[in-house]
């Protein structure tokens, strides 16, 4: 098994964010592939190479070959002269043309296949002058694509809360919206009142969210664009835990009319409100399946926090309980082929950590091992989760890919939770 | 303002034999991003008058024989001026998840509501909520401070 050990510290321009990258363990089989330095504008070429470069690796399945052991890229008779890269090891070459003109950017990039000798892709992306990173995201997900035939993640966006607590009293509670690297961080929502829950609307449009800005927990929508925000619902009830269904069209909710915890679907165009779970205990925290049929949620009926599903296309469904091994089984998402579910399991030592069960499998996967492991969050294609940890007294975010790569994000200032991971952007 | 008008995606395969080469050409999607800050209206402004605290055990919402002592006052001191609404404010110790932890909030606050309510106090005059783990009294990850923080404070 290979060990990688990668440390990274980026200072991008306006916003002092930093990214600590720490790959503990890749894939066992990473394909080995040669980045070499775009042509063209050369200090572009090297701020893309370093993108690319993150992206690719935070992913766990390459193994990009040192810089300084780059061959010269040759072509005879215009074709690739295959043999040299084929003895260094590397399966496939990328080779790429960075253009800066006055008002925009383009990127050419071209894949080879080492074993097959032939190109694989020919891509271009069109920037503007401000979307270096966006361009290297692109340029990233169009080689992890054509290599692995999986899409790419590195153009999806983060958003999650920050806290900066005041030396006096009181905090600073902000919404942020990041690149799926951590960089790039704006802005959304800022409150001297806890925000909590950040979900994407599937279009990666909006964001929904709780604040407590009235005293009380209540969902807010709001449109990234334009800031424009509303309240989700009039009532004088407390209101958390928004979901949007893969549609777009429902939000899932947990409304506390009685003075519990019951998940209700309210339907965006008319505020039709349906009723989910009519129980004594807690239901709470859902999310909607892939296909938008079915939900999950964390119910307390069994005495303790566990997972529950339920299938909407049923008259009357009936929520059947599918965590079985511990105590505490909260949060739950599925996977993006509804092949398993991502939650947080509480272990026998009183640890919270984030588990994987597989649908085919009887038991369950622990995946982190920090303390206090919360909130995970899925990537569009399954291979990447985000989540909560605290080291020492400090909250940040950590991610690992399911194929074993981890790496850590955190905060430039105060602290972070919370993460959401957007559906592909591009 | 969402610019998403500058975006286009062509893909073509070839195919001739077994090899394939993929073309493609997008621009990047342009999307604006606008800050929105709130500044909440003051919830303290209330005066004060009901000032007790009752604690909890973890993962618990039923009250202890000190929480019910500590509550007999709150039922005197309503009893004692009948225009005198409270707010209920359960909170959680920051162990297992944000919103489970909100709710257990909400139980919390109901059951200080419920003892009040079955001791004569008008269910109106109680504003029974939650806070979850996010206001904190006592900062830190030990048993002591988690046993500060799982709380109903009455306001």
């Amino acid at each position: 098994m290979k060990f990688l050990f990668i440390l990274l510290v980026v200072f991008p321009n306006l916003v002092f964010a930093e990214l600590f990258l720490e790959i503990t363990k890749g894939s066992e089989n990473p394909f080995r592939i040669a980045l070499v330095t775009f042509e063209g504008n050369k200090k572009l070429s090297k701020e893309l190479r370093n993108i690319i470069t993150n992206d690719l690796k935070r992913t766990g399945e390459f193994s990009i070959l040192d810089q300084k052991l780059l061959l010269p890229v040759r072509f005879i008779d215009e074709e690739l002269n295959y043999k040299d890269w084929k003895f260094l090891g590397i399966d496939y070459l990328i080779t790429g043309d960075a253009i800066q003109h006055s008002g925009s950017i383009d990127v050419k990039y071209e894949i080879y296949d080492i074993h097959k000798k032939q190109k694989i892709r020919s891509s271009k992306v069109f920037g503007i002058p401000n979307q270096t990173r966006q361009l290297a995201h692109y340029t990233s997900d169009g080689i992890y694509e054509s290599i692995t035939g999986v899409k790419g993640i590195a153009s999806t966006k983060l958003i999650y809360v920050n806290e900066l607590k005041h030396r006096k009293s009181g905090s600073t509670y902000t919404l942020m919206l990041a690149d799926s690297d951590g960089d790039n961080e704006r802005v959304l929502l800022s409150s001297s009142e806890p925000i909590i829950s950040p979900s994407w609307s599937p279009d990666g449009k909006q964001v929904a969210y709780v604040s407590f800005e009235t005293g009380m927990a209540k969902v807010y929508i709001q449109n990234i664009a334009t800031g424009k925000r509303e309240s989700v619902l009039s009532k004088n009830t407390q209101i958390s835990s928004p979901a949007w269904s893969p549609d777009g069209k429902y939000l899932s909710l947990t409304l506390y009319q009685d003075g519990n915890a019951e998940i209700y679907i309210l339907r965006l165009r008319d505020k039709t409100l349906t009723r989910m779970t009519k129980q004594f205990a807690i239901d709470t925290e859902s999310s909607w399946s892939p296909k938008g049929n079915k939900i999950i949620f964390t119910s307390g009926r069994s005495g303790s926090p566990q997972i529950y599903e339920m299938n909407l296309r049923k008259l009357n469904p009936k929520p059947k309980r599918i965590s079985f091994e511990g105590s505490y089984n909260a949060k739950a998402a599925y996977l993006p082929k509804e092949e398993g579910i991502i939650f947080v399991h509480r272990s026998s030592d009183g640890l919270f950590h984030i588990a994987l069960k597989y649908k085919k499998e009887k038991f369950i996967r622990i995946l982190t091992e920090a303390k206090m492991d919360e909130s995970p969050s899925v990537a569009a294609n399954g291979n990447m989760v985000i989540y909560g940890i605290t080291e020492g007294d400090i909250s940040m975010l950590a991610g690992f890919s399911l194929s074993g790569a981890r790496f850590k994000l955190p905060a430039s200032s105060g602290e972070v939770r919370e993460p959401a991971w957007s559906n592909f952007l591009r | 303002m969402n610019k998403f008008s500058n975006f286009y995606f062509i893909s073509i395969v070839f195919i001739a034999g077994c090899s394939s080469l993929q073309v493609t050409e997008e621009s990047i999607a342009n999307q604006d991003v606008s800050s929105v800050t709130i500044s909440p209206k003051s919830t303290a402004d209330k005066a004060v008058l009901a000032n007790a605290v009752v604690y909890f055990e973890y993962d618990s919402y039923s009250l202890t024989s000190k929480s019910i002592l500590a509550l007999k006052g709150v039922v005197k001191l309503m009893s004692g001026n009948p225009k005198l609404t409270i707010g209920l404010e359960g909170h959680a110790d920051e162990r297992g998840t944000r919103e489970y932890n909100l709710a257990l909030g909400q139980r919390r606050a109901e059951a200080v509501s419920t003892y009040l309510v079955s001791n004569g106090i008008n269910r109106k005059r109680l504003i029974p909520k939650s806070y979850g783990e996010e206001r904190p009294l006592s900062l830190g990850s030990n048993d002591y401070s988690w046993s500060k923080n799982r709380r109903v404070e009455i306001k």
